[in-house]
């Protein structure tokens, strides 16, 4: 399969770290294939693809997991180990689209009006100024800086509108970080990720995860904001045709305001990072 | 390629768009402000939504993604996220000929729709969703009667085409029309149609016999997925 290869070379989240008892164990799907989690008894956990050990690691409150021996490096989130920061894990979403689509959703900003109106954006408010977007060959991430919107409430600790800035890291190919400005602490960001677990080219299990300057919302209502948000885009990613992501410039038309998305798409295609992508236009 | 039905002229009222399958094709069908109906590809241009999620403003379809909206001569108009932008007129999505006749939306999905000649003597009745199988469906009308005011039986006979099932009377003369149009595998909805022979008692009882259809299609639910 296209991209299977080149997609068994990165690690994927497949659970929260600490959500499995002794004993337990947990079925779930990664790249299309049937793979076990083992909760055991001295609180380390085993993953297995057909009664195989695979390289497992935690990081970032999540169970991570990977196909290869020699796996690329998961990425890293310096502000992840600043002291102050609240982390919070949010969950799991399913949904029923490519992993690619996914993260392709969470560069958007234009959508904010429209999907999660009155919350991230509101009409009149919609343009999308220019921004920088570059692919960076020397860590192989794409990133989009000096993005700007107006939010009406642009997080749980926000008030009134602000102008929120952006900025955007693609680290892996499911895996999209962003750093955005933190109402409570001005001067500091706020970190939103989403790390993708391709259940298969077009299913996937989304967890979103944050590490926040927030001191005044209990972790219950930090989570079910995003959560709120995060279910307001899959009534979207269920819906967008084909479900995989297009990669012809043909399928699909962009303009100005999609610069990361256009970044993103080329350099998924440039490394072969095309599981869950179409390659071909039809 | 045939025509299909795709819904009553009724149930498209005007603001209002509505999905609808033409074969595999996935359409969009909507009306606008002033009454201009189009049928398109149900697949922005921009990023692939669906446009039969979008809203109408006036004489435009915007998507509900981005918002970028599609006038009735198919072309993009406007991008939210570059007002002072006059979009390129190269930006337009697939269009499919629709034309309204006998209170049915008619798609045709290349060239000019060709109605067939039947539903001349038809008139819209009313449509009923189920949800259940196609399979069910036609398997509880296949078993539930229907009789005429003159007292004769009607019996469904094979598919016109993928979509249409027509009721005769004995001398062969359709007098209803039953118009599938599937949304998803487990929910289907018919529209039917009548010929000038039904009373007004005849019309009640049409629809009371697709109700009777409806509770006997959705019940017909096989064993594993059966509550008991
Ligand atoms: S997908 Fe329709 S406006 Fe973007
Ligand atoms: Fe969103």
């Amino acid at each position: 399969m296209a991209g299977l290869e080149r997609a068994k070379e990165d690690w994927y989240p497949i659970a929260i770290a600490g959500s499995t008892v002794d004993g337990e164990q947990l079925d779930t799907s990664l790249l299309g294939i049937n793979i076990t989690l083992h909760g055991d008894k001295d609180r380390e956990i085993s993953v297995t693809a057909d009664g195989n050990n695979l390289p497992v690691q935690t990081r970032y409150d999540h169970v991570w997991t990977t196909f290869s021996e020699n796996p690329r490096p998961l990425f890293d989130i310096p502000e992840a180990d600043e002291a102050g920061r609240v982390l919070v894990p949010c969950g799991v979403v399913r949904v029923k689209c490519s992993p690619l689509r996914a993260v392709e959703n969470f560069l958007d900003i234009a959508h904010f009006p429209f999907v999660h109106t009155d919350v991230l954006g509101a009409e009149p408010h919609t343009e999308v100024e220019p921004y920088d977007v570059k692919i960076d060959e020397t860590i192989d991430e794409v990133i989009a800086t000096k993005v700007k919107f107006f939010q009406p409430q642009a997080a749980k600790s926000a008030g009134d509108g602000i102008v929120t800035d952006y900025v955007y890291r693609v680290a892996a190919p499911m895996v999209s970080i962003l750093y955005k400005t933190c109402p409570p602490k001005p001067g500091s960001q706020d970190v939103i990720t989403l790390f993708v677990q391709p259940l298969d080219e077009e299913t996937c299990n989304v967890w979103p995860w944050m590490a926040l300057y927030d001191y005044e919302n209990s972790m219950a209502d930090m989570i079910s904001f995003q959560q709120m948000i995060f279910v307001q885009d899959r009534s979207i990613l269920e819906n967008q045709l084909p479900r995989k992501l297009p990669l012809d410039p043909k399928m699909e038309i962009p303009t100005r305001a999609d610069m990361t998305s256009i970044a993103y798409r080329r350099w998924l295609k440039r490394g072969g990072a095309i599981y869950g992508a179409l390659t071909e236009a039809v | 390629m045939v025509t299909e039905p795709v819904g009553l002229s009724n149930n498209l009222p005007i603001k209002r768009v509505m999905p609808a399958r033409v074969g595999d094709t996935d359409i969009a069908v909507w009306r606008s402000a002033s009454g201009v109906v189009s049928a398109w590809l149900n697949r922005c241009p921009h990023r692939g939504m669906r446009l039969s999620h979008g809203f109408v403003r006036g004489e435009s379809l915007a998507c509900l993604y981005h918002g970028w909206q599609y006038g009735c001569d198919n072309k993009c108009k406007y991008i939210p996220a570059h007002p002072a932008l006059e979009p390129p007129t190269t930006i337009q999505t697939m269009a499919y000929t629709v034309v309204e006749k006998h209170g049915v939306l008619w798609v045709s999905l290349d060239g000019t729709p060709e109605i067939p000649a039947l539903f001349e003597k038809l008139q819209p009745v009313r449509s009923i969703s189920f949800n259940c199988s196609n399979e069910d469906v036609l398997s509880a009308l296949a078993e539930t009667t229907l009789t005429c005011d003159d007292g004769q039986v009607l019996s469904a006979s094979d598919m016109q085409s993928q979509n249409i099932l027509i009721l005769d009377n004995p001398q062969n003369k359709p007098k209803l029309a039953v118009l599938f149009q599937k949304s998803s595998a487990a929910n289907v909805t018919a529209h039917l149609l009548a010929d000038n022979s039904w009373s007004i008692d005849g019309l009640i009882r049409i629809s009371r016999w697709c109700e009777l259809v409806r509770r006997r299609a959705e019940i017909k639910i096989p064993d594993n997925r059966r509550n008991l």
